[in-house]
């Protein structure tokens, strides 16, 4: 420790300590002097300075003994690479705006990766929080559609509140269990009536995930069981915005649906309930579970989510294993159950379990691009090296060691990557602003989308490597430079063959990197452009739909809220620029309702079909064109005969080779089948075709369904029709709130927007990589022809045809294109398989993708050696010649 | 070593003292590279063994007077331990058998 104070103190008084140095050594060489001549030797100054030693000599020993050695000389290295870049700006402008544009977009989509994928959730040791889904692990009961279906996942599906219970019970390696559902419901009393979104719990959520109301207190168990009185716990946001961050809040009640709610707890700010990851809406208030004891004891009816926490040391598999025990012992006493199983995951990998491959794989991707980059500045730096072999030769004549050379180069090369880490970062910012304006607004935990030290740390990382990997070549090829044959030769050698090996070389990877690239997002945009031509079956143009959910309090009878819908549907029909408007349970788009029925021709076997219910008008509002018989009309209601309508889909399923106009089907009461309509993708471009019937709203006694679906066709913009449509609703109801608008071409381009982000960050990613590999072969060739000008001129001079010139360099370019294009494809064909997931329709290694990107690259690799190539071709002999 | 147990018995000398009393002490057997000694002389003072302070020559000339630390003793008792080792053993092998 002293002497590290000792040292420091040296680093202060440097200077003074070489003049106090040489002084005491003067000193002692007179005394010497002295002395001797005292006893009688001839000449003692001379004897003593001999005796003494090389004063120079001893003095930068000694320093160097205070010094930190090699930190200096590494310090001096850096400062003498700053003043040689400095020296050449162009060179080290280009090379660290290369480095910057890799590391920007590789620090942008880490970033994106870190927040969604990496960085641990927001609970108490999210480690050993677990997730729990049910499975059908033989055939899914008739009618059964995985709320998982929208990402093609397994047929996963949620828990029954029995099934819950038991768990609770019997797995012991649980810790806690807590079960949540979400829920939505009309705010009133607070500003304009609106519906907001929050999430049911039972009283072990919160502790479960380790947070407790920052003000009164969480749910009783007691809460969990209906018949507690109606009691709320509201979220920080929700005290802020909407109560204005009231002192009293505890006095206070909130009207949910008509029904005031007790206020007992504030929550904490920056809490997020784990089925928050999934919404864009916000979820802002927690009500308790309030278990009917019908749900209690129902096995059948599957609502709730799971989430548990396992005890400290207990394993996955093991909980796991419990939990099958426990799915076992149902499977016995309980019909509903049989083929069900419950899966644990940990959370973490849950709430990203539909990004995760997509955003992987454009890491991969992003990662090529570093690589490209690298290659390119390791060529700038090959020339460059070159150029320096004067230098390198005569610092080798003077006596450097290999060691000291390749130090050199390597501090330039530090240099450039550190210029490139920073401008790289500041680039990534960014480019992180503008992938949060072009991310699809349902990716996970995007909201919390900060740079935080695992980016910075990855960064530079990645940046010291590169710096290596790009420096170690020129700086191994500048450490066998020959001295005597460098300074011998004048300015035409071009470096020696190994020097043009390993730029031909480089220069091949590029090319080949930027192939894999480039078919990559060849794959991906002709997905794209396959999804984009689905026909969805409706026509979403022109078309507005809302919510109008009406609250159970005063709405309490099918009856109640039939009329209101019929009521709005008049009304609304009867403003300007409305073509037709429609209600139903639910929209396209927007989930819907699924069941079991029995045809008249096939016994008692049930078969599942989607259904709805809707009003007359849906079908021309939606743009549904008929086939065969005829539409519901107004006429059917209650009281008359039960009718539906089927789809195709339906038709060619079930009732193949027969009418299926007249043939009957019953949940509970035989309904007739009137009419055949147009298939529609119910859930969006990507799902297939599901056989279908409609109903009529106004006559769904079997099967009563909640209206709440609003649409509206409009002859121009439907937005405009908002205010007016709003009005009609307040007219029939003060109270009531209008949600969810948003017209169907909106929909329809949200359910694509993830398959458009990756396509689009792909796009710019392979012209990246095509525009540095383009450049990179620019510079390469256009290096090559400059120095061979004096070769051209002596050709020309021998009678040579200028475009013999041309032809020559454009077959250099051509075989090292062709070098790239092949190792590229070789590249493509291993690694297409990571992109499969997210390809539509298009096989992975589809041949006319291929080929397309071959032809693309090789025409604008060769397109860019056009340019060198015409230069060389136009050399003037006379000047060439002259030129040394 | 040697440097170090000129300074214990001596109390502060320069350097100049330093390398003249090893020479008279050591009976002219043993003379110091007298350069040698300012490198060795730093590495003590780095080391802490030994510190300079600059004083008056007797003719009035700036020097720097050198005297032992405390660890400085520790250490030349330890050296001082290793070498009387190494000459047993030396002693050893040499002696008639």
């Amino acid at each position: 420790m002293g002497e590290i104070r000792r040292r420091l103190a040296y680093f202060l008084r440097k200077d003074r300590f070489a003049r106090d140095l040489d002084d005491e050594m003067r000193l002692h060489v007179e005394l010497r002097a002295r002395k001797l001549s005292d006893a009688g030797v001839s000449d003692a100054t001379a004897a003593a300075r001999r005796q003494f030693g090389n004063r120079t000599v001893l003095l930068e020993s000694s320093a160097e003994l205070w010094g930190w050695g090699a930190w200096e000389r590494l310090v001096h290295d850096f400062r003498i690479a700053l003043r040689t870049l400095r020296k050449t700006p162009a060179f080290t402008v280009v090379a660290v705006l290369t480095l910057a544009l890799g590391l920007g977009i590789n620090t942008a989509v880490f970033s994106v990766v870190n927040t969604v994928m990496i960085r641990r959730l927001p609970y108490a040791e999210p480690g050993r929080l677990v997730s729990v889904w049910g499975e059908f692990f033989r055939n899914p009961p008739p009618g059964f559609v995985s709320p998982e279906a929208k990402w093609g996942g397994p047929a996963r599906t949620n828990h029954s509140v029995a099934e819950f219970l038991d768990f609770r019970r019997d797995a012991r390696g649980f810790e806690s269990l807590a079960a949540f559902r979400s829920a939505s419901g009309n705010l009133t009393g607070i500003g304009t009536p609106e519906r907001i979104q929050g999430e049911s719990i039972t009283a072990s959520f919160l502790p479960l995930l380790g947070v407790l109301p920052a003000q009164g207190r969480n749910f009783d168990t007691e809460e969990d069981r209906a018949g507690a009185g109606p009691v709320i716990i509201l979220t920080h946001g929700f005290w802020q915005r909407r109560l204005g961050g009231d002192p009293g809040v505890l006095e206070r009640s909130v009207v949910l649906d008509g029904k005031p709610h007790r206020v007992i707890g504030v929550l904490p700010p920056g809490f997020e309930s784990p089925g928050q990851f999934e919404q864009t809406q916000p979820i802002e208030y927690y009500l308790p579970a309030a278990f009917t004891a019908k749900a209690l004891a129902d096995y059948g009816s599957r609502s709730i989510r799971v989430i548990g926490r396992l005890k400290p040391g207990v394993a996955l598999a093991a909980a796991q294993a419990e939990l099958d025990a426990v799915s076992a012992a149902l499977d016995k006493e309980h019909s509903q159950h049989t083929n069900f199983r419950s899966v644990a995951t940990p959370l973490q990998d849950d709430i990203v379990r539909h990004v995760g491959n997509p955003l992987l794989a454009l890491l991969g991707a992003s990662g090529l691009i570093v690589l490209i980059t690298c290659v390119n500045v390791a060529n700038l730096l090959l020339v460059r090296a070159a150029a320096r072999r004067h230098e390198t030769s005569v610092r080798f004549a003077l006596g450097a060691s290999c060691l000291r050379v390749v130090r050199q180069f390597l501090a330039e090369s530090m240099v450039v990557a550190a210029a490139g880490c920073a401008a790289g970062i500041v680039l990534g910012q960014v480019l992180l602003h503008l992938l949060l304006a072009i991310a699809p607004t349902d990716l996970p935990r995007l909201a919390g989308l900060t740079m935080d030290w695992r980016v910075f740390a990855v960064a530079t990382a990645v940046a010291t490597v590169t710096g290596i990997a790009f420096g170690v070549t020129p700086a191994w090829q500048a450490s066998r430079t020959r001295p005597v044959e460098s300074l011998k030769t004048t300015a035409r050698n071009i470096g020696s063959q190994s020097q043009a090996r390993w730029r031909a070389v480089l220069t091949i990877s590029e090319v080949a990197l930027a192939m894999v690239l480039t078919i990559g997002a060849g794959l991906l945009l002709k997905s794209f452009v396959r999804l984009m031509g689905v026909d969805l079956g409706f026509e979403p143009e022109r078309v507005l739909a809302l919510n109008v959910n009406l609250p159970a309090a005063r709405y309490g009878t099918r009856e109640k809220r039939l009329r209101f819908f019929e009521q709005l549907a008049e009304r609304v029909q009867g403003l300007p620029g409305v073509q037709a408007a429609a209600f139903a349970n639910s929209m396209p788009l927007r989930g819907g309702w699924s069941t079991g029925i029995r045809l008249d021709i096939s016994g008692e076997t049930s078969i599942g079909t989607d259904a709805q219910a809707v009003s007359p008008g849906y079908f021309a509002t939606m743009g549904i064109p008929l086939l065969e018989g005829r539409l519901l009309t107004a006429g059917d209601r209650d009281g008359q005969p039960l009718v539906a309508v089927v789809n195709r889909e339906f038709v060619r399923r079930f009732l193949p080779n027969v009418d299926p106009v007249g043939r009957r089907l019953r949940w509970d009461e035989w309904v007739t089948i009137v009419g055949v309509v147009n298939d529609i993708r119910r859930s969006g471009k990507e799902q297939p075709v599901r056989p279908g019937l409609y109903v009529s709203a106004a006559q769904s006694t079997s099967n009563p369904v909640t209206l709440s679906d609003f649409a509206v066709r409009a002859s121009g913009d439907p937005r405009r029709l908002v205010s007016a449509i709003q009005a009609q609703v307040w007219e029939l109801d003060r109270d009531q709130p209008v949600t969810g608008v948003k017209t169907l071409a909106e929909m329809v381009s949200v359910s694509v927007s993830q398959r458009r982000f990756e396509t689009l960050l792909l796009l710019v990613f392979a012209a990246v990589a095509v525009g540095l590999a383009v450049i990179g072969v620019f510079g390469v060739l256009s290096y090559t022809v400059s120095q061979r000008t004096p070769e051209w001129g002596i050709r020309i001079a021998l009678g040579a045809a200028p475009s013999s010139i041309l032809r020559l360099v454009i077959r250099q370019a051509g075989w090292l294109v062709a070098g790239g294009v092949s190792l590229g494809l070789c590249g493509a064909f291993a690694l297409t398989r990571f992109l499969e997931s997210m390809l539509f329709e298009v096989h992975r290694n589809d041949a006319s993708t291929y080929l397309a990107c071959v032809a693309l690259l090789a025409l604008v690799a060769i397109g860019a050696s056009l340019i060198p190539a015409r230069r060389g071709s136009k050399v003037d002999p006379m000047v060439a010649l002259r030129y040394e | 070593m040697l440097i170090l147990k000129t300074l214990a018995r001596g109390g502060e000398l320069h350097g100049f003292q330093i390398a003249d009393s090893i020479q008279e002490t050591s009976e002219d057997v043993l003379h110091v590279e007298e350069g040698s000694l300012y490198p060795a002389l730093q590495r003590m003072l780095i080391k802490g063994w030994i510190i300079g302070e600059w004083g008056k020559t007797e003719e009035n000339r700036r020097a720097r007077y050198y005297k032992l630390t405390a660890d400085g003793r520790k250490q030349l008792d330890s050296e001082l331990e290793r070498y009387g080792r190494v000459a047993q053993a030396i002693a050893r092998i040499v002696q008639p058998a």
